[in-house]
């Protein structure tokens, strides 16, 4: 019998009110599936079982207050997630007493997946399963090139935790890089084993992130996991899956406790090396540090690495003011960080207590939010911000537009305006190359760029991504339209690289999808200028002494004044508005 | 944790009582749990008290040997047995019961059993007198600690077979005692049993006794227990023992045997100690025992399972009581929300022969191992004062220092009364002191301490008492 118990939810979250309970004596439950909805002072969370087997005993009711470690309900027969090492010992402790150096071996060759089922009819599945294992033992991910010049990135969100469920190309974290915030998606597929990572940690390309189980969970699973479409995991599904199992894995960590000092802990698959063993257990090899003790436990209770303190005394000791003033230097490195007007950090007015007025739910805003606030707050508070709107009578382009729309579809992408726009403001940024570039005001410089690369912002489930394409001067219109499908679909599928989205020079933005009739974008940093276009509509125009039905597409071009006067902005717009008027321009201009 | 944390401590060893006292006195409910009647352990009941209550007394009965030398003759001593056994299990009962009244003054529930992990945050315990119960707590540490390790092959179901539990037991003086294993517990052992008059054979496997500390700081030992014991046998094992009524015919193998099969009157097996890590039910946790059967645990004693936390000899080398108090204290203090960690700079060990060894931080064999310049600065006892006064000067003292910031990093001594004088070598460890700051303090003189400074003092070429010609 196994007791599902309220695992760590988080930071100095104790304990919780039981929502709802979504599981009843006699249902079967199975690792991840969400078993109750839980109010803690930070949010309602539902909270995913860690255990598989059929629900005995349900040791809560609603309105319970629950706390963590507190028994929610007792499963039957199968084992709890994560502890394959469980049944191991439990059919072993005669062997251990006398042979401990088996103990692993003999846990490695018989480790059962999770859902190994007890019951006699599924054993002959489940003793196929090892021999795969085994092979597929060693199974580990390692963080995978991420683009240029990025070797590492910060670990902002775990997505996976030991006994968790992984198929390929499922996203399994979020790292924060020097450039973006990526989902990394896993390249294999399995249960996970161990997680060897954890959230805060920087990560370098090729470390290992988490190794797998033995292999699938059932031959049956295997393949139902294989089957299962990606797209499953995206949109509101995948959010929430991925907010549990955040949520799960930062219980997780919390748990551990093992941060900051984690040993090495012996590697799951392999076996740890006889040459530990003569290691003081629990310590890590490091040379002695020139400090009492007393002053080495001062720079663990004010949270100083004392490797980092330097001595001050004969032979480089520690002392306790060498400690104090190394936090003090901390201190105030941290308070004036805080001082300078740092992007999306600005001091802002304390909130009121809205849980007053109504229920509230707060959600992390980690990942690709925080990073889409800082980087416009960043935008926003550099540079001087003015939109010029402009239309243009997009009449005739529509008509060719329609006209190869077919020839690019062919070539794999689709004509929007979006494609044809990517080529005009090419082109214009040709004829007004202030527009393509970036202020270097230490230097005083302007730094004027010799490629034309255009970002287009997309909107994905998971926010506000924008996808570079290059040289798209080099480039024709239909050209244009498959790279820009490429990219699009990239982005919906969690595949955008940060090199995919660098090194920008211009932004468009495209509103016209939703509607509109004008707005003001944000400039994306460090370019001086983005487009906006809004939603196309026939409007009367007079043209000729009367009115006559024109499609017209509105414009908005928002720039950095500081380097664009507004004359120059309204020639650049309207010299892209008269080249979507006349694409012939295209030709002869651009 | 807040203060009303109900914690458990599996184990009433130094590492367990010192972990619940500790919790007790700060203000969490505690239950220890253990066997016996009062808190003490193997330390106190069967290991390091008991036999340093023999060991004393065997002391006595060299020295009187050596009065000859003084001028001072003994008649060959009158051994009452019964009446050793009793002062020396009196010492037990009066420490023991000491930390009852300890227990009880801390309000501490002392259960008398043993605990299995029903799951884990409850413990089922089978008491004492028969009953059962199971317990909940908010945490539980686990300070089972260690046993002796059994080799199969010399296995044999006699009296004549024993362990250092058996053979503290002192049943009688035997006329031989073969001792299989050179390491600190058989050379106690065997040292009382040589003062009391048996003739003793030591058997080790490696080529030096006591495996791990530095050569020179076993030599004077070795020197003096060649005279003590009837043989010493080096790369030697011991492939069978064998019950032939009147006694145990032990078979050797080694390149230095000259006698491959020897008859004794008793065998004491001291190869070591194996944590004590197969616990009911702890497989129903997530405590996780790595290789050699330790409970694995991070710097603050945590065990993979989050709610427990494993001190002392089950989690690992060294296995010596003082490691096990300070790490349950680490413990307690990781549970009671301190920011700690287990990271002494410096574990002392001390072998209770005589002469006694002792050493701490950094070993010569450890520095070369991990080719760390250092420089090593001996004293030989032979100049110290204090030492001749004695008739001891077959004793060393030595430092290992850095040779940039003349730090001193580790500290090794052999000699009469070694184990007390490493104290202060733990401290310079400790406090990273310099080899100066140890030559500048006054160390009162006539005494042992003195070569502690003297050793310094060997460091910067100005030991008074001995003559260094200048160099060049």
């Amino acid at each position: 019998m196994i007791e599902f118990k309220l695992p760590e939810l988080g930071e100095n979250i104790e304990q919780g009110d039981l929502v709802r309970l979504m599981v009843a004596p006699g249902a079967s439950v199975s690792t991840g599936q969400s078993v109750m909805e839980l109010e803690t002072d930070k949010a309602v969370v539902e909270v995913p079982s860690s255990v598989s087997g059929t629900v005995q005993e349900i040791r809560v009711k609603e309105g319970d207050k629950i706390k963590v470690g507190q028994v929610i309900f007792t499963v039957d027969g199968a084992e709890a997630k994560g502890s394959s090492k469980a049944p191991a010992s439990a059919a072993a402790p005669a062997q251990v007493q006398e042979k401990p150096a088996q103990q692993k071996p003999t846990e490695g060759a018989s480790a059962p997946a999770p859902t190994a089922a007890p019951s006699p009819a599924t054993a002959p599945q489940t003793a196929t399963p090892p021999a795969v294992s085994s092979a597929s033992g060693a199974g580990e991910f390692k963080l995978p090139e991420l683009g240029e010049n990025i070797s590492q990135g910060d670990l902002v969100r775990l997505m996976v935790f030991p006994g968790a469920k992984v198929s390929e190309g499922q996203p399994v974290m979020e790292l924060e890089t020097d450039k973006a915030v990526v989902e990394v998606p896993s390249s294999i597929a399995g249960v996970v084993k161990e997680v060897k990572v954890k959230e805060g940690e920087k990560i370098k390309v090729g470390q290992v992130i988490f190794t797998l189980e033995g292999g699938p969970a059932t031959p049956a699973e295997t393949t139902s996991v294989r089957n299962a479409p990606v797209e499953h995991v995206s949109g509101q599904h995948g959010a929430r899956l991925a907010f549990q199992a955040a949520i799960r894995a930062e219980g997780k960590t919390e748990e551990q406790a093992l941060p900051p000092d984690q040993p090495q802990r012996p590697g799951a698959p392999e076996f740890s090396m006889p040459a530990q063993l003569g290691k003081v257990a629990g310590t890590e090899h490091r040379q002695p540090i020139p400090a009492s003790p007393h002053v080495r436990r001062l720079a663990r209770e004010v949270g100083v690495d004392i490797y980092e303190v330097k001595g001050s005394g004969p032979g480089g000791r520690i002392s306790e003011d060498d400690v104090k003033a190394y936090a003090k230097g901390l201190l105030s490195a941290a308070a004036s960080a805080v001082q300078t007007p740092r992007a999306g950090h600005f001091a802002q007015p304390q909130l009121p207590d809205f849980g007053k007025w109504g229920k509230i739910e707060r959600v992390s805003m980690r990942g690709v939010r925080r990073k889409t606030a800082e980087h416009l707050a960043e935008s926003w508070n550099t540079i001087p911000h003015v939109t010029q709107h402009d239309r243009a009578d997009i009449t005739e382009l529509e008509q060719l537009r329609a006209r190869f729309a077919p020839k690019a579809e062919e070539a794999g992408g689709k004509m929007t305006v979006t494609a044809i726009a990517l080529k005009v403001c090419a082109a214009a940024l040709k004829v007004f190359p202030q527009f393509n570039a970036s202020i270097d005001i230490e230097k005083e410089e302007i730094v004027y760029k010799q490629y034309i690369s255009i970002g287009v912002a997309a909107d994905t489930d998971r926010g506000l991504l924008v996808p570079v394409i290059r040289d798209v001067e080099k480039k024709n219109i239909v050209e244009l339209a498959v790279e820009l499908s490429q990219l699009s679909k990239k982005a919906r599928d969690k595949k955008l690289t940060p090199a995919d989205m660098e090194g920008g020079t211009f932004t468009i933005t495209n509103l016209g999808g939703i509607g509109g009739v004008g707005f003001t974008p944000i400039v994306n940093f460090p370019e001086v200028a983005i487009l906006g276009l809004s939603r196309s509509r026939m409007e009367p125009e007079w043209i000729n002494g009367k009115f006559e039905p024109r499609l017209i597409l509105p414009l908005s071009l928002s720039y950095d004044h500081r380097l664009i006067d507004g004359a120059d902005a309204a020639r650049f717009l309207r010299w892209v508005a008269e080249a979507f008027e006349q694409p012939f321009l295209l030709s002869v201009q651009g | 944790m807040s203060e009303n944390t109900n914690i458990a401590v599996i184990g009433g060893g130094p590492g367990g009582y010192a972990a619940a006292f500790l919790a007790a006195d700060l203000g969490m409910t505690v239950t220890l749990i253990d066997p016996e009647l009062n808190p003490g352990g193997v330390c106190l009941y069967r290991g390091c008290i008991p036999s340093k209550a023999l060991l004393h007394v065997a002391k006595l009965l060299e020295e009187s040997h050596q009065a000859k030398d003084w001028g001072i003759e003994y008649a060959a001593p009158k051994i009452d047995l019964a009446r050793l056994r009793s002062w020396k299990e009196g010492v037990v009962n009066k420490l023991t019961g000491g930390l009852g009244i300890l227990s009880k003054q801390r309000k501490v529930s002392y259960v008398r059993g043993r605990a299995a992990f029903e799951n884990s945050a409850t413990l089922r315990v089978s008491k004492s007198d028969g009953s059962e119960e199971s317990l909940s707590f908010d945490r539980i540490v686990i300070a089972t600690g260690s046993r002796p390790a059994i080799i199969p092959t010399l296995k044999l179901d006699t009296p004549r077979m024993m362990d250092s539990t058996g053979a503290l037991n002192l049943e009688d003086i035997p006329g031989s005692l073969l001792v299989v294993g050179g390491g600190y517990i058989g050379l106690e052992l065997g040292s009382v049993y040589a003062a009391l008059g048996t003739r003793v054979t030591v058997v080790e496997m490696l080529s030096g006794l006591l495996p791990g500390a530095d050569r020179d700081l076993v030599l004077p030992l070795h020197k003096r227990l060649e005279k003590m014991f009837d043989r010493i046998l080096l790369n030697t094992t011991v492939t069978s023992v064998k019950d032939e009524g009147n006694g145990i015919r032990a078979r050797f193998e080694g390149a230095d045997v000259k006698e491959p099969e020897k008859m004794f009157d008793r065998v004491l097996v001291s190869v070591g100690r194996k944590p004590n890590s197969e616990i009911p039910g702890l497989h129903k946790t997530r405590v996780q025992v790595g290789q050699r059967g330790f409970i694995q645990v991070n710097k603050q004693l945590q065990t993979d399972d989050p709610a427990i936390y494993a001190i002392g000899d089950v989690v690992g080398e060294p296995m010596l009581a003082h490691k096990a108090s300070h790490e349950g204290r680490v413990a307690v203090e990781a549970i009671a929300g301190h920011k700690v960690a287990f990271e002494p700079n410096a574990i002392p060990a001390v072998v209770f022969t005589d002469p006694e060894v002792a050493w701490c931080g950094l070993t010569e064999t450890q520095a070369q191992k991990e080719n760390r310049e250092i420089k090593v600065a001996k004293f030989p006892w032979a100049a110290s004062g204090r030492a001749v006064t004695l008739d001891r000067p077959d004793g060393m003292t030595k430092l290992l220092i850095d040779p940039q910031t003349e730090r001193v990093l580790g500290v090794g001594i052999v000699g009469a009364g070694a184990g007390e004088l490493i104290a202060e070598g733990v401290l310079a460890v400790e406090m990273a002191a310099l080899a100066r700051d140890v030559a500048m303090t006054i160390h009162p003189h006539p005494t042992l301490s003195e070569t502690v400074m003297e050793s310094a003092e060997v460091f910067y070429g100005t030991s008074t008492h001995i003559y260094r010609p200048k160099r060049g």
